[in-house]
């Protein structure tokens, strides 16, 4: 245990400057060795550059997320980050929102959040809130709630938090989909602004796409249950047959699977729907923007015809030697309605790019099935 | 899908004897959700030192016919001596009113505990979670971790019954039932993915749907190729063929492809490009689109 109160030295050290934090604290000490410095991010000045998804966690999202399909499931994800990795060891599954009051809604929630962590606490879990999760389908997750939760986490959690994205029906497809993502710098500081008028967007440079930026993902399994996985997919003969004879029954509980082989095609119609629902919602709103735009275009231009008539009467009335009638306050007389917010025709765009890109790829795969399909017929 | 490795005993049904009375049927079989199964595996890992094994309660359903789903497990706080065994019952409580609010249709079953020791302690707190499941029957899940020297990795699933002519807390027959592995087909993909990750391919994530297809159709030439060396390897007369296999295997290509030679081949095909296009265009135009709002104000 000599590392512990060298360790405990160092990060009292460390806490007036963290830069400070290789040196060795007193030559009676050992030096630290330079891993070390790594440990000890009390800043969280290492930037994070990869989330590790701990087996359990895994399959709590996607039980979680199966079971309330339909409804958009969602829960909190605890760890801790280390050296650049955002390590997610467990997670719990936050209640639907109830309908009645808003406000008692959230207080029960944030209830809830707050015994779950002192009882997760209590069997030695891991306690601190690092980011949370979400459920969708068909690729698609762009949405409002999604992104206010996330800025308000971002303001509040160490690193900003993440925010992990599962899509449902590309598991059921039969590729377990988990994607991280955060906000990008640029997005947060136009929403902190609240400002996303048109000039807000070409200054920050933000389309769809730059709303969010992906942070890669690793899966990770303890070695105790990978070796339980291990067991659970070695095959098993039953001691009661025979176990020279071929024909004897291996039994296993995890036998290989290829649904990802299936042929069918059910999501195509459903996707399809989805991006034409999406497509109608995104007409809808550009046509209430060009609307607004529209208006404010008319009151500018009233505003204006009234300000250059009262310079040419007061020019007038110079020529004829009177007193200029006072320049009036033009904003109080012409009510110019403010400029659209973009936001949700953004994000509109966002999910039609989403629905079809998970279009295009499941076309794709499909093709591949097709050709080997007609590859096994002719044989 | 059995759990653990095979014994040649056989299950002995429950019957419940005349001086206890169980409404319902008492449990005949278990299945266990993966999630209950790694919650434990995690929890077993978080002990202290001082903790042999460690305790806590399953969550699932019961089947009219006796059958009971293990959905979910949380671990609940116990300390056990060589006086005593003690349970934290209030916080058990409060962790199950917590996810009761989550999913109200899971209530307790019964209790794990690791490790692959019966014991007095282990009828005590099968007596409490009786308590608990009244008027079920509470089932008691073993998971043996095999961290220990010749212990295989697995799982059991026991009921317990009185025994003794005064029945005691202390004193109960576990009596085993059968436990199997139970998950939707859809969460299929979630364990493929851990397995590949515990076979040490984590760098492979994230993967899209055509490098998962191109896996799977490489381990199904792998499978041809077997197939094709051992149907060789019969033709030539170095193995007896196996009837079974040889059954399998007529089942296996003898599916019809008529429906493919119909011409519905190149009508599917038509249909897939035209999606594939129609996506490809849908994309492009939100991008000029999203652009064109960058530009307007000038």
């Amino acid at each position: 245990m000599a590392a512990a109160p060298s360790m405990a030295a160092a990060i009292a050290a460390s806490l007036p400057a963290p830069s400070t934090a290789p040196t060795p604290a007193a030559p009676t000490h050992e030096a630290i060795p330079a891993s070390m410095a790594k440990v000890i991010d009390l800043e969280a000045d290492i930037p994070l550059t990869c989330v590790q998804l701990d087996g359990m966690v895994v399959s709590k999202i996607i039980k979680h997320a199966r079971e309330s399909q339909g409804s958009s499931a969602h829960g909190i994800l605890l760890g801790l980050d280390l050296d650049g990795t955002l390590e997610v060891s467990n997670s719990f599954a936050l209640p639907q929102h109830i309908n009645d009051d808003d406000d008692k809604s959230v207080k029960g929630i944030a209830r809830y959040q707050a015994s779950m962590l002192r009882s997760l606490k209590e069997v030695q879990a891991d306690d601190s809130i690092i980011g949370f999760y979400q459920a969708m389908s068909l690729g698609s997750f762009y949405n409002q709630s999604l992104v206010e939760t996330q800025a308000i986490q971002q303001d509040k959690l160490r690193h900003g938090g993440i925010v992990l994205v599962h899509d449902i029906s590309q598991t059921a497809r039969g590729n377990a989909a988990f994607r991280a993502f955060r906000l990008t710098r640029a997005f947060f500081d136009a929403y902190k602004r609240n400002n996303f008028s048109t000039d807000s967007l070409i200054s920050h440079r933000l389309t769809f796409s730059s709303i969010l930026e992906e942070v890669p993902i690793k899966i990770r399994t303890s070695p105790l249950l990978g070796a339980f996985l291990e067991t659970l997919s070695a095959p098993s003969t039953s001691p009661v047959s025979e176990p020279s004879s071929a024909s004897a029954q291996a039994s296993v509980a995890l036998p290989p699977s290829f649904s990802v082989l299936n042929l069918g095609t059910n999501d195509v119609n459903k996707n399809l729907e989805q991006v034409i629902e999406a497509m109608d919602a995104y007409k809808t709103e550009e046509g209430n923007i060009a609307y607004n735009q529209r208006q404010i275009a008319r009151e500018k231009a009233k505003a204006d015809a009234y300000v250059a008539k009262r310079k040419e009467d007061n020019a007038a009335r110079l020529a004829q030697g009177l007193a200029p009638l006072p320049e009036e306050d033009v904003s109080r007389l012409f009510k110019i309605p403010p400029e659209p917010s973009r936001l949700e025709s953004m994000m509109l765009l966002g999910r039609i790019d989403a629905y079809s890109k998970t279009l295009e790829e499941t076309s794709s795969t499909g093709l591949v099935k097709m050709y080997a399909a007609r590859g096994t017929a002719n044989v | 899908m059995p759990l653990a490795l095979a014994s040649s005993a056989v299950h002995v049904r429950n019957i419940a004897p005349g001086f206890v009375s169980t409404p319902g049927r008492a449990p005949t079989s278990t299945t266990v959700h993966p999630v209950a199964l790694f919650s434990i595996l995690d929890h077993y890992l978080r002990r202290t030192n001082a903790q042999e094994r460690v305790i806590g309660t399953l969550l699932g359903t019961r089947s009219d016919t006796g059958e009971i789903e293990v959905r979910s497990a949380f671990a609940v706080l116990h300390s056990e001596t060589s006086e005593q065994v003690a349970v934290d019952m209030e916080y058990h409580h409060a962790m199950y009113e917590l996810h009761h609010k989550v999913n109200p249709k899971e209530v307790i079953v019964g209790w794990y505990s690791t490790g692959s020791h019966l014991n007095t302690y282990s009828a005590l707190i099968q007596n409490f979670y009786s308590q608990e499941t009244a008027p079920h029957q509470a089932i008691h899940l073993q998971l043996n971790a095999g961290t220990e020297e010749g212990q295989a990795a697995g799982v059991k699933a026991y009921v317990s019954s009185p025994v003794g002519i005064s029945p005691k807390p202390e004193n109960c027959v576990f009596v085993p039932i059968p436990c199997e592995l139970q998950f939707k087909e859809a969460e299929r993909s979630g364990l493929d993915l851990l397995l590949s990750a515990a076979k040490g391919n984590a760098d492979e994530f994230p993967s899209t749907d055509l490098d998962v297809l191109d896996r799977a159709l490489a381990t199904v030439s792998d499978m041809l190729d077997r197939v094709l060396v051992y149907v060789r390897s019969v033709l030539a007369g170095e193995v007896k063929g196996d009837a079974a296999v040889g059954r399998y295997l007529m089942d296996t290509f003898g599916a019809s492809t008529e429906e493919l030679e119909k011409g519905a081949f190149n009508t599917s095909l038509q249909d897939t490009l035209m999606v594939s296009y129609l996506a490809n265009l849908v994309r492009s135009q939100a991008e000029v689109s999203s652009r064109l709002a960058l530009t307007r104000a000038s």
